[in-house]
């Protein structure tokens, strides 16, 4: 049995923490397995390994310590929307779902496409008092319109950690270019939301069996594909002169885009992408009202209305996302490319939402799901479920990240003796309850509201600081 | 489910089989609903039609309860015929078109269902061009809600009326050939009657140019399946092949083509789509002799429909018309059973 | 739930042919009579009375049948709605004589529901009624013409009238609850 003793005030920095006989997991050295750790004054203290008879009982199911994850892909909405989110709460938040670090989009208003719009949201993050590291990237182009160069250098200057149209897709394969060689001077990536518009006008279901029975309009995988065959081409084209260029496509959640980076790897394209925890578990069938998994759904014809699987309500608003919710083949693939490495990184793409945006037709309702929180939860079941191994997911929200982020990382990812306490701490046998209450985020826009998920966060430590504390359970042992 | 359709009126028969029962608190889609209780509605349809026959075409059914009609869409066809079928139930039926109300001053349709029902509503007829939209409503409201067409979703009481319509001509649908032609992609209509005509065991098939049946060769490949369709359902067909779908058929269906359908580039012109789909009297010969012509209206003589046709002795167009507002009454009359005050457990989920 | 038997089937025959005569004896011959029976045990009733008087008196006087769903005023208070039996009237109601026929007078509801769906359909000269078991418990002022049998019954008990055409033997039966489903019910 695990023991996990602490002297913690939220906030502050972790006087004494002493985990015995739990599972360790360190993606930095590949090490994975019983152990124990011991944090002092904010710093990790000791890190032993247990062997032999030692490790007789302990297993990945009951107390686990990782890195603090990183998520490369979130809203907080400040500035502008501070309704659906602000840096404080998402940071709460962000540290219940066991985040250490955060990389915002710029899709703020004012968008943050000149330096002072990156420096007020460092300033936020230091005045909400969490040691959650807030990091932001800078929109590609002038107000996110696609035409213009934003402050590309002055944004790098001031912090940036890449750029982003996100929520469009940087528009024209000719700003790509433009943007992927500049972006490459300043040694940065340009991160890009594969979406060809000219397929997604007013589309509001993943184009396929349900949209067609739903009568949603249908957004074609298609869509996706195309933009990614445009990016990665666009990118082999710069590469030829520029070899720092560097493109991360997010939020993948088609087979075909999936197949089209694990080919562009192959030839040795500086190509990364990341999916998120809902394009790895859940379908577009729960549009329809089903509530089971992709690998539950998976055969040859899943059909929710034949298979009897409908146990909710239709037109769920809180499914509306961008990318769409795909078919369970879909989420299959993606899976695959989580497990192969073609799939970088898990991000969140927490997107927070106001009941205003969401209680609305589901034709009309904002898209996004508020999902920091439910990452962990949600890929757990898949791990349960024998779709990915624990340590394959722990990797792609810790190290996988953090090579995209490179020098932009403020410290190393790792239980390293020695160093800042960066890690955080779950009960993968407990479960916790999805609900307004439970959620830290003022985004209560989520599928999975009042489903119990696997994986409760007892502990989240950020630069030596305590950043979350479950404290249904503070003198836990 | 059982596909069998009883013959109505074997009174021995009838007294040894459990009452079927009306157990949906709102009429928001087809896909919830068994053969048996699709029949319910239809015997229940049959009575309201001797209802209409009378001298005075009222009855007390729905005395003392209110209607609201809130359509969000102009229509004067299918608003009419609630607003008939629930004047000859004796409700009270209060009318709210979108720009006569505060919906055009960005009051959210949730905050509009609110209202209708502090005015004391106790059933609400809805039409919305946003698919799903009713459901929202019905999450809100707390009597019955019925969908009178959502976007591009469902129009149950259409689906009914057209299958009500064939079965007085044909009886039983089980390897009768309906052949529903047109924009079957952005129709409602057309897919309420999938989910009608393949639980009364016909042999649909839908049939329009490719770029306004895609996605519907998915949905047919899914049930052509071994395991087949929901509860027992065959599958049905999907082509652009005309000549095909009317071989033989014993129905004729065509759906209004609308003229935005051109400006999205789905065809090249209304011509063109004339000259290829349209329904003239010359195609029908492809069909049986006697097979039935029906459109929900409002059509485009000329272009989905010859005028000819559309008037010709195989016509039910004004029938489907006159037999809306008997299925309407069967609609409400049912749903009003599952009212507050009843001592029964209602099923309330927005499946409905 | 206990039965007890308080009418047999000989009983049901014998109500049926006095009333039978009685009917023809108020209306001083069969001209311009007819039947109407309520759904759904009124209407073999009706059908029983029609064959007897046309035994007697050699006429076969119309039958009708009457469905009274949709003028219920109870329906806020039953669980689900009825299934519609279907409403045949195959003869002009106006200035006809309708004798009403149903199984069991109880409250006088449906018998206020019938009349006014019978006059939705014409104006008849006068309104009669025949029931085979009158229970008491008027709630309306309404009163029967022709009854098979006065039973004094309580609230709480259920009378139960099997027919043959529909319930594949003839009997009327008075129940009284178990105080469990009386306290459920």
């Amino acid at each position: 049995m695990a023991e996990v003793e602490a002297v913690v005030a939220p906030g502050e920095t972790i006087a004494e923490l002493d985990v015995t006989r739990a599972w360790l997991i360190d993606p930095a050295s590949g090490r994975e397995g019983p152990g124990e750790i011991v944090v002092e004054e904010g710093r990790v203290g000791a890190v032993t390994w247990l062997d032999g008879t030692e490790a007789d009982g302990i297993a990945p199911d009951g107390v686990i310590v990782a890195p603090g994850f990183v998520d490369l892909h979130a809203h907080f909405r400040e500035p502008g929307f501070e309704q659906a989110e602000t840096i404080a709460t998402g940071s709460a938040a962000a540290a219940h779902g066991g985040f250490t670090t955060v990389c915002l989009m710029p899709n703020t208003r004012p968008a943050i496409d000149e330096a002072a719009v990156l420096v007020a949201v460092g300033q936020a993050a230091a005045a909400s008092g969490s040691p959650v590291r807030v990091l932001a990237y800078g929109a590609v182009t002038h107000g996110r319109a696609g035409e213009e160069l934003a402050a590309l250098g002055e944004l790098a200057d001031a912090g940036a950690i890449g750029f982003s149209d996100d929520g469009s897709p940087v528009r024209s394969a000719g700003v790509l270019r433009n943007a992927l060689l500049y972006a490459a001077m300043l040694d940065l990536p340009i991160v890009d939301h594969p979406e060809e518009q000219g397929l997604t006008g007013g589309a509001e279901a993943n184009e396929g069996l349900v949209a067609t029975v739903l009568g949603l309009k249908g957004w074609p995988a298609a869509a996706e594909a195309a933009a990614v065959a445009r990016d990665i081409a666009v990118l082999a084209d710069v590469v030829a002169t520029e070899p720092r260029a560097r493109l991360h496509l997010t939020h993948l959640s088609v087979a075909e885009s999936i197949d089209l980076v694990r080919r562009a790897k192959a030839a040795g394209l500086p190509v990364t992408c990341d999916v998120t925890p809902h394009h790895l578990a859940l379908t577009d069938e729960w549009i329809a009202g089903a509530r089971r998994y992709a690998w539950q759904a998976e055969g040859v014809n899943p059909d929710p209305w034949r298979d009897r699987a409908l146990v909710a309500g239709p037109f769920d608003t809180s499914l509306r996302v961008n990318p769409p919710l795909r078919r369970p083949a879909d989420v299959m693939a993606c899976l695959a490319g989580l497990r192969d490495g073609t799939v970088d990184a898990i991000a969140t793409d927490h997107a927070p939402h106001t009941r205003v945006d969401k209680d609305v037709e589901f034709g009309l309702a904002a898209n996004g799901i508020s999902g920091i929180e439910t990452a962990l939860g949600l890929l757990l079941e898949a791990v349960a479920a024998g779709q990915v191994p624990l340590g394959r997911v722990i990797a792609a929200l810790t190290v996988g990240p953090a090579r995209i982020l490179g020098s932009r990382l403020p410290a190393p990812i790792g239980l390293n003796e020695g160093a800042p306490a960066d890690l955080m701490i779950f009960d993968a046998g407990d479960r916790w309850e999805v609900n307004e209450t439970s959620l830290r985020s003022l985004g209560h826009n989520s599928p999975l509201l009042g489903r119990a998920l696997p994986g409760r966060v007892l502990l989240t430590v950020a630069a030596g600081r305590v950043a979350y504390l479950d404290e249904a359970d503070p003198d836990r042992d | 489910m059982s596909l069998t359709i009883e013959p109505a009126g074997t009174s021995a028969a009838e007294a040894s089989l459990p009452a079927p029962r009306w157990r949906h608190r709102h009429l928001l889609d087809l896909d919830g609903l068994d053969w048996s209780e699709i029949e319910v509605l239809l015997r229940t349809a049959e009575d309201m039609r001797g209802v209409l026959a009378r001298p005075i075409a009222r009855v007390p059914a729905l005395r003392g309860r209110t209607v609201t009609i809130l359509f969000y869409e102009a229509s004067t066809r299918t608003r009419v015929s609630f607003e008939v079928a629930a004047k000859n139930l004796s409700a009270d039926v209060v009318n709210i078109t979108a720009s006569a109300s505060s919906v055009s001053k960005g009051e959210s349709l949730v905050d509009t269902v609110r209202t209708i029902e502090s005015l004391g509503a106790n059933m609400l007829v809805m039409r919305h061009a946003t698919s799903g939209a009713p459901y929202l409503a019905a999450e809100t409201f707390s009597g019955s809600v019925v969908n009178g067409g959502d976007g591009w979703h469902a129009h149950p009481s259409q689906g009914l009326l057209d299958l009500f319509t064939m079965r007085r001509h044909l009886g039983d649908l089980r390897g009768r050939k309906v052949a529903i032609v047109g924009d079957i992609l952005h129709s409602r209509v057309a897919r309420s009657n999938i989910w009608a005509l393949t639980a009364a065991g016909a042999e649909l098939w839908l049939c329009g140019p490719a770029t306004l049946l895609r996605g519907f060769e998915a949905w047919a490949g899914s049930w052509r399946g071994t395991a087949g369709g929901p509860d027992g359902r065959k599958g049905f067909v999907v082509t652009s092949d005309l000549r095909a779908a009317l071989r033989d058929a014993d129905v004729v269906m065509t759906l209004r083509i609308q003229r935005e359908r051109q400006a999205g580039g789905l065809l090249p012109s209304l011509r063109e789509y004339a000259a290829r789909f349209g329904i003239t009297r010359e195609r029908l010969r492809g069909a049986r002799p006697d097979a039935l012509v029906m459109h929900p209206g409002p059509m485009n003589e000329g272009v989905e429909i010859a005028p000819d046709v559309a008037v010709g002795s195989g016509s039910v167009i004004s029938e489907q018309v006159r037999n809306g507002v008997a299925v309407r009454m069967a609609i409400l009359h049912l749903l009003s059973g599952t009212l507050a005050g009843s001592t029964a457990p209602v099923e309330g989920t927005a499946r409905g | 739930m206990s039965g007890r038997q308080i009418m047999t089937a000989e009983e049901i025959r014998r109500a049926t042919i006095r009333i039978s005569h009685e009917i023809v004896e108020k209306h001083a011959g069969t001209e311009g009579l007819a039947l109407v029976g309520i759904q759904r045990r009124g209407v073999p009733l009706a059908g029983r009375i029609a064959a007897a008087i046309a035994e007697h008196e050699g006429v076969l006087l119309p039958v009708g049948a009457l469905d009274i769903t949709f003028y219920r005023d109870d329906l806020s208070l039953i669980a689900q709605q009825p299934l519609v039996k279907g409403t045949d009237l195959p003869f002009d109601l106006n200035g006809a004589t309708i004798v009403l026929v149903d199984d069991v007078l109880y409250t006088g509801r449906t018998i206020r529901a019938a009349m006014d769906a019978l006059i939705d359909f014409g104006r008849p000269r006068a309104i009669r009624l025949a029931v085979l078991v009158d229970r008491g418990h008027r709630e309306l002022p309404i009163r029967a013409d022709h009854v098979g049998k006065n039973v004094p019954t309580s609230r709480e008990e259920l009378v139960r009238v099997h027919l043959a055409e529909t319930d594949g033997g003839d009997g009327v039966e008075i129940e009284r609850p178990t105080p469990a489903l009386a306290a459920a019910g």
